[in-house]
């Protein structure tokens, strides 16, 4: 069966995470994807790779670009030239979406605002990406990755226990704008079909998280309080908590939300008096006397190791996780038995393991069938074959340097 | 013009924050979404913040945020009635979206293969902590134990503190939005084929590789150093105090200099210890003390507008009381009051995204059973 987004081309002119991941999942469930680079300002992620220098097409073979960039073309071209802004328009015209996330003002001023590029394709859904948004006071202000959450409200709420308030240990509003691009695009792809138009879609990255403390906005509204940072706590079950165990740094979560799975807990740890204290008998009591429970729990996890500890617990009823490290990731059974990370061959960087497409749909499945491009790799594929561009253009794109087959490698040295 | 969803139904078959989120995307659209919730309700009603504190399965803001534009009706799926209802339902539906345990789901006898038998363009979307296959399939699961399980939480916090989730129910939320996406991949192609499958969507899955560039350099380099680094990825990239809050700044190297204009001290680029980004990594702390004993002597509207006009990497950690005043998200209609009939008028965030006039309308949360009599009544054989 073909994939959803079969038959849909995407022109893409983002760089770095949250663009790039979102545009490599809709190539990832089948979308035809043409990363554009300029030869002077080409994708950061190339150059975040650890690869020396001194190694043959370096920026060929960082792992952080090609995770986030299999199931792409890539064309290079210097779009604020003349020549390069004149042959983006016309792969739109040839194209079903683009997506950018420059900052608000950057596509304006290249001419490549929604309208132009709607005058050579009105079936064009035109996707941008800001921080901010593309309106209002702060349009134009700076946000990179860890500023997102920041703004979206996140960070204020997060923290251990009435402490200050703490950041997620990645640029965490990135990859869900990625992963909120698909369903944006999804729909506008739906709207066009009932309508016979393309659209504008605008989802600035803050914005898009800010969802994700809804609750809590509506909650001060009614209330006027301001939430605190509660760690690893839940404002009604207890015990939920990370308990140290075994060897360096290994940690084991458990969070009861029943009481049955309280006592259940309190077998596993042979513990059947806790389960029979008073302080500890209703979930109102447990929250209440969480802090005298959590040392119990932890002088059992200290004697196990945090798989040991989560599978005596699972196997018993009780909800409970190993606090999973990058390498234990990337051994873990499940994630292996299901399927999540797949070899795959790069003809520069060689072969290792990446993670297969995220989402199952077993009647359409996303697969990848494409390697990361290498820089400027598909030039000839997209000025010849989709654009028809004869020899004399071709010539003259390389010669005014809006095209290049190799980057300027100064920018990212 | 009509919402994109205008035409769509859903039922939604779940509980808490990662189903409920992916439905209110479905109905905030245009999609008819039609919610079960068992008798006494969806368990998000009994949890706050409640308006003066006072529970009431009305008035949960969890409840009402996630559940805006929704049908409420209350079926017993243990009941044989009832179930008979819900699979009725099901067979008018074109998506069904659930997060209950796959065993659970099976004993009721709502799988897939049964539901499809009646229903063969239904797109189920089932969304749980471990997928529906594998040897952790019927763990038990919920935020917490995702955050651990897909490695987002060994990597936040401090190294002496230990692993920590960030707030809310993050995990839940992840679910819910890659829910929404893969769903809407299925409905594009059960309109294009005619038939539905089974979207089967992995919490841990979703999560495990987003850990910025930490899956890429250890599965090609075999490098790692996903210690839990607090605040600060660098002193420049991090958070400081401020005189009446916290503020957030994140430097590439292209920014060094408009954020020493800013913050006004151009000295700092005169310090040979912190020339290129690689002297600063050297005289990290050194950095770091100068940057805190900086950042407590200002204030943070100021300084965010300041770093606006001055395009320097520079925000605030925005409170709800920041976010509800914001100039910006009011400037975009981005917070949106709402009424309800029992907990009166609230502030509501959205939508994600922007796609039109009128492409979206949050509506506002159903009363518990408040459609039975509309949608059951006129329930098809």
């Amino acid at each position: 069966m073909s994939q959803p987004l079969q038959g849909v081309r995407i022109v893409d002119l983002t760089m770095v995470w949250a663009g790039p991941m979102g545009t490599r999942l809709l190539g990832d469930y089948g979308a035809e994807v043409i990363k554009v680079e300029s030869p002077r300002q080409w994708d950061l992620l190339r150059a975040l790779g650890l690869i020396p220098r001194d190694v043959p097409r370096w920026y060929n073979r960082s792992a952080y670009f090609n995770h986030n960039n299999r199931n792409k073309y890539a064309v290079s071209l210097d779009l604020a030239h003349p020549l390069g802004r004149e042959t983006v328009l016309q792969l739109c015209a040839v194209s079903d979406v683009l997506v950018e996330n420059y900052r608000s003002d950057v596509m304006d001023n290249l001419g490549l605002d929604y309208e132009t590029v709607r005058s050579v394709n009105p079936r064009i859904i035109y996707v941008s990406m800001p921080g901010h948004g593309k309106t209002g006071p702060e349009k134009d202000y700076v946000a990179y990755g860890s500023n997102v959450e920041q703004l979206a409200g996140l960070v204020s709420i997060s923290g251990y226990e009435d402490g200050e308030p703490m950041k997620t240990g990645f640029s965490y509003g990135d990859p869900m704008a990625a992963t909120a691009l698909v369903g944006a695009v999804a729909l506008a792809l739906r709207k066009r079909r009932l309508t016979g138009e393309g659209c504008y879609v605008e989802l600035a990255q803050r914005e898009n998280l800010t969802m994700f403390v809804g609750e809590h906005i509506v909650g001060y509204s009614l209330t006027g309080e301001l939430p605190r940072p509660m760690g690893n706590r839940h404002p009604h079950h207890a015990p939920h908590n990370v308990y140290r165990c075994a060897g360096e740094d290994r940690w084991v979560a458990i969070a009861c939300e029943t009481d049955d799975q309280f006592r259940a807990l309190c077998a596993v740890i042979r513990r059947h008096d806790l389960a029979g204290d008073p302080r500890f008998a209703t979930a109102a009591a447990r929250k209440a006397n969480e802090r005298d429970l959590d040392p119990e729990i932890e002088a059992w996890t200290l004697q196990r190791g945090h798989h040991e500890a989560m599978h005596l617990l699972q196997r018993a009823g009780v909800p409970a996780g190993a606090v999973l490290t990058t390498p234990e990731l990337v051994a873990d059974p499940h994630l292996r038995a299901t399927g999540a990370w797949v070899e795959h061959t790069h003809p520069d960087a060689g072969t290792w393991e990446m993670e297969a497409p995220p989402w199952v749909l077993p009647r359409t499945p996303g697969h990848i069938r494409l390697h990361a491009p290498g820089f400027a790799e598909h030039n000839d594929w997209v000025f010849r074959d989709l654009l028809g561009l004869d020899d004399a253009r071709i010539a003259a794109l390389y010669a005014a340097g809006v095209a290049a087959d190799t980057p300027d490698e100064s920018l990212h040295r | 013009m009509s919402r994109p969803l205008e035409g769509l139904r859903v039922i939604e078959f779940g509980t808490f924050v990662s189903a409920p989120y992916c439905g209110k995307l479905f109905a905030g659209h245009g999609a008819e979404v039609i919610k079960v919730e068992p008798p006494g309700g969806d368990i998000a009603r009994a949890h706050g913040p409640f308006p003066r504190g006072e529970p009431d399965p009305e008035a949960s803001a969890l409840f009402l945020y996630l559940n805006t534009g929704k049908k409420s009706v209350v079926l017993d799926p243990r009941e044989p009635a009832d179930r008979d209802r819900l699979l009725r339902l099901i067979a008018t539906a074109d998506v069904l979206v659930e997060n209950y345990r796959p065993a659970d789901l099976a004993a009721l006898g709502l799988d897939y293969a049964t539901l499809a038998e009646r229903n063969p363009r239904l797109v189920m979307v089932s969304i749980t902590p471990f997928g529906q296959q594998g040897p952790y399939a019927n763990y038990l699961g919920n935020n917490l134990i995702a955050f651990a399980m897909g490695g987002q939480m060994y990597i936040t916090g401090t190294f002496e503190g230990g692993p920590l989730k960030n707030g809310g129910y993050q995990a839940d939320y992840q679910g819910g939005l890659n829910a929404f996406s893969a769903a809407m991949l299925a409905v594009l192609a059960a309109e294009r084929d005619g038939l539905g499958q089974h979207v089967d969507i992995s919490i841990q899955r979703c999560m495990a590789p987003i850990l910025e560039a930490s899956i890429p350099y250890y599965c090609y380099l075999g490098q790692w150093s996903g210690i839990r680094r607090g605040n600060h990825m660098a002193s420049f990239i991090g958070i400081y105090p401020c005189a009446d809050g916290h503020i957030g700044i994140h430097l590439m190297p292209r920014n060094w200099k408009p954020f020493l204009e800013v913050i006004g001290r151009p000295d700092l680029g005169e310090d040979p210890r912190f020339a290129t980004q690689a002297d600063r990594v050297a005289h990290n702390d050194e950095l770091m003390a100068e940057l805190y004993a900086w950042a407590a002597t200002e204030t943070k509207h100021d300084l965010y507008r300041r770093a606006g006009a001055g395009r320097a990497p520079i925000a605030f950690v925005h409170t709800m009381a920041d976010l509800v005043e914001s100039p910006q998200l009011n400037a975009r209609g981005f917070l949106q009051h709402i009424d309800h009939p029992v907990a009166g008028e609230a502030v509501y965030p959205g939508p994600p995204w922007w796609m039109g006039p009128g492409d979206w309308d949050a509506g506002r949360a159903p009363l518990l059973g408040e459609h039975d009599a509309e949608v059951l009544g006129r329930l098809p054989a």
